[in-house]
């Protein structure tokens, strides 16, 4: 076996990259969105579970799940290595990275997972959780990706 | 526009001319194998020399600096002599410099100064800087911890509402690079055609390698008096003016430099710039056409584009016809950039602003040689960057 099948097959603590961004139980990916705090007061809608509204201020945050599918605002490639602790593809791939903008009305950063070429302002995407393999564990992180991948219909 | 009248402290009162620049000095800006505080140091000394006063006449000083240790403001200016004024380090990101020396100038403007010392200084670490210096580690992780992405993605949509080209981006690049030849402050004195700066590799689409400025060393320092001072110094006459400096952080959703992981498709507030350049027009009593030059932050050549529509050249969207038309050139009607930018320059972080001044304070005394913009009276600086920070300082002759 592998060392990546015995990764995923073993039954590994699993935790997500960043506390308060999604909703959904993350033992089964395929319930789980992107968390977000409607604002009762001022109307916005932002990413994550908060305490406060980052535009007013308030308390008065409503939590609720994210729709999981987008429209690609604007885009660009990254086409060197990030700095730092980057955990992506090693040797490095370049990537898309956009701002999907959601029913909610707020527009996420995210890796767009496609061919490059593919990358276009307007292109319909869907919310796409997945699992990175750590050493000592799985973390639940995202990306969106065209709808109609994975031989889905969108 | 009621939302910066609002908002300003300063509209009511006409005292802001009260500080006056009365001396400069300079590092130059590159790569160097010496001490931070050695370049700051050298500034320091410069501007007072300039401004015919000592070390022990100041009654405080600032230091803009982001990546240096802490109490690098004394590690430097104990180098001339010990003191006991007040003096403190600042860091706003690129707008650390517009932040001290707001600092500076409201230090003489309360009285409690009638000299001060506004010092940037940085010593930038060698290729990447750490990115957790400005990110969180789950968006290092991701790979969206990497500044020319964000600018990418803004020059994308622009190109996209207001059909602004790859040409006319890179035709800042071109303009800047032309500049800096006769500054020699700058790091970069070379000219590159539209053709190296199109085929240069791209960093982040639309983004390419000769688009974007370098991350350096220098320092750039300026002696503040108030008027009354530079009056009794006999100076008074020769002495620029500040006419306004303003500082701001971007409102919700307004700052999408770095480092941001959603914003608002709902909510249109106003952005840095334009918040913090319609502040310093109120206060210098001015407007965009009298403006005689700028130097605005060039981080990338589309961030000067985005520029000219925040500080109000020309309408949203008419960007990249402003730079067709040639307006932005050194004999154009709106020079930009006049020093080369930062794209020529480098961006020493702390002492970016302050170099742009010391480019303004040189046109408005007409002394930049080949650089000059003829009968240069008003000029203005911009900085921009991360946090959503900005800093517009207009000067007057």
């Amino acid at each position: 076996m592998s060392d990546d099948r015995l990764r995923a097959s073993a039954n590994r603590p699993r935790k997500v990259v960043r506390a308060g961004l999604f909703m959904g139980p993350i033992g089964d990916l395929a319930a789980v969105r992107l968390g977000g705090s409607q604002c009762t007061s001022c109307g916005e809608t932002s990413l994550g579970v908060r305490e406060l509204c980052p535009n007013c201020g308030r308390d008065t945050l409503a939590p609720g799940p994210l729709g999981d599918r987008g429209v690609l605002w604007s885009f660009t490639v990254v086409r060197h290595r990030p700095p730092g602790d980057y955990r992506g593809p090693d040797p490095f791939v370049p990537f898309g990275v956009g701002l999907v903008e959601l029913p909610e009305g707020l527009r996420v950063l995210s890796v767009i997972d496609c061919r490059l070429e593919e990358l276009r302002i307007g292109m319909a995407l869907r919310f796409k959780p997945y699992l990175r393999h750590d050493d000592a564990e799985d973390v639940v992180v995202f990306a969106f990706e065209p709808v109609g991948v994975g031989g889905e219909v969108g | 526009m009621s939302w910066f009248l609002r908002s300003s402290p300063w509209a009511s009162e006409a005292k802001l001319d009260d500080a006056v620049i009365i001396g400069t000095g300079a590092h130059p800006f590159g790569r160097f194998d010496k001490g931070y505080e050695e370049m700051g140091v050298a500034a320091a000394a410069a501007a007072l020399r300039e401004a015919g006063v000592q070390w022990r006449e100041i009654g405080a000083a600032f230091l803009a600096r982001m990546y240096l240790p802490a109490t690098s403001g004394v590690r430097i200016l104990s180098r001339l002599g010990s003191t006991d004024i007040p003096i403190a380090d600042i860091e706003a990101a690129c707008a650390s410099g517009g932040a001290a020396l707001r600092q500076a100038v409201l230090a003489i403007r309360s009285g409690e100064a009638d000299l001060a010392l506004v010092l940037g200084c940085e010593k930038m670490p060698r290729g990447f800087m750490d990115p957790r210096m400005l990110y969180s580690d789950w968006q290092i992780e991701l790979g969206m911890s990497v500044n020319p992405a964000y600018w990418g993605i803004r020059a994308r949509r622009h190109m996209h509402e207001y059909g602004t080209t790859e040409e006319q981006i890179a035709k800042v690049a071109v303009k800047n690079h032309r500049n800096s030849v006769h500054n020699p402050l700058a790091m970069y004195r070379k000219e590159f055609s539209l053709e190296q700066v199109l085929n240069s590799p791209l960093v982040c689409d639309p983004i390419r390698l000769f688009e974007i400025c370098a991350a350096n060393d220098g320092a750039a320092a300026i002696v503040l008096a108030s008027g009354k001072r530079a009056r009794e110094l006999g100076v008074e006459k020769d002495s620029i003016k500040v006419a306004a400096i303003a500082h701001t952080v971007a409102r919700y959703s307004a700052n999408f430099r770095t480092p941001a992981d959603s914003m608002s498709a709902t909510l249109v507030n106003p952005g840095p710039s334009e918040i913090t350049a319609a502040r310093a027009y109120e206060r210098a009593g001015v407007g965009p056409g009298d403006i005689d030059c700028f130097e605005v932050q060039d981080t990338d050549a589309f961030c000067e584009i985005e520029a000219y529509e925040d500080l109000g050249l020309c309408a949203r969207g008419e960007g990249g016809r402003l730079v067709d038309d040639g307006v932005t050139e050194l004999h154009g009607r709106m020079p930009v950039n006049m020093s080369g930018g930062l794209i020529s320059k480098g961006e020493p972080v702390g002492a970016s602003h302050l170099g742009q001044i010391l480019e303004i304070v040189s046109q408005l005394r007409e002394t930049a040689g080949q650089r000059q913009v003829p009968g240069a009276k008003i000029g203005m600086a911009h900085v921009l960057g991360a946090g959503g920070h900005c800093a517009v300082t207009i000067l007057k002759r």
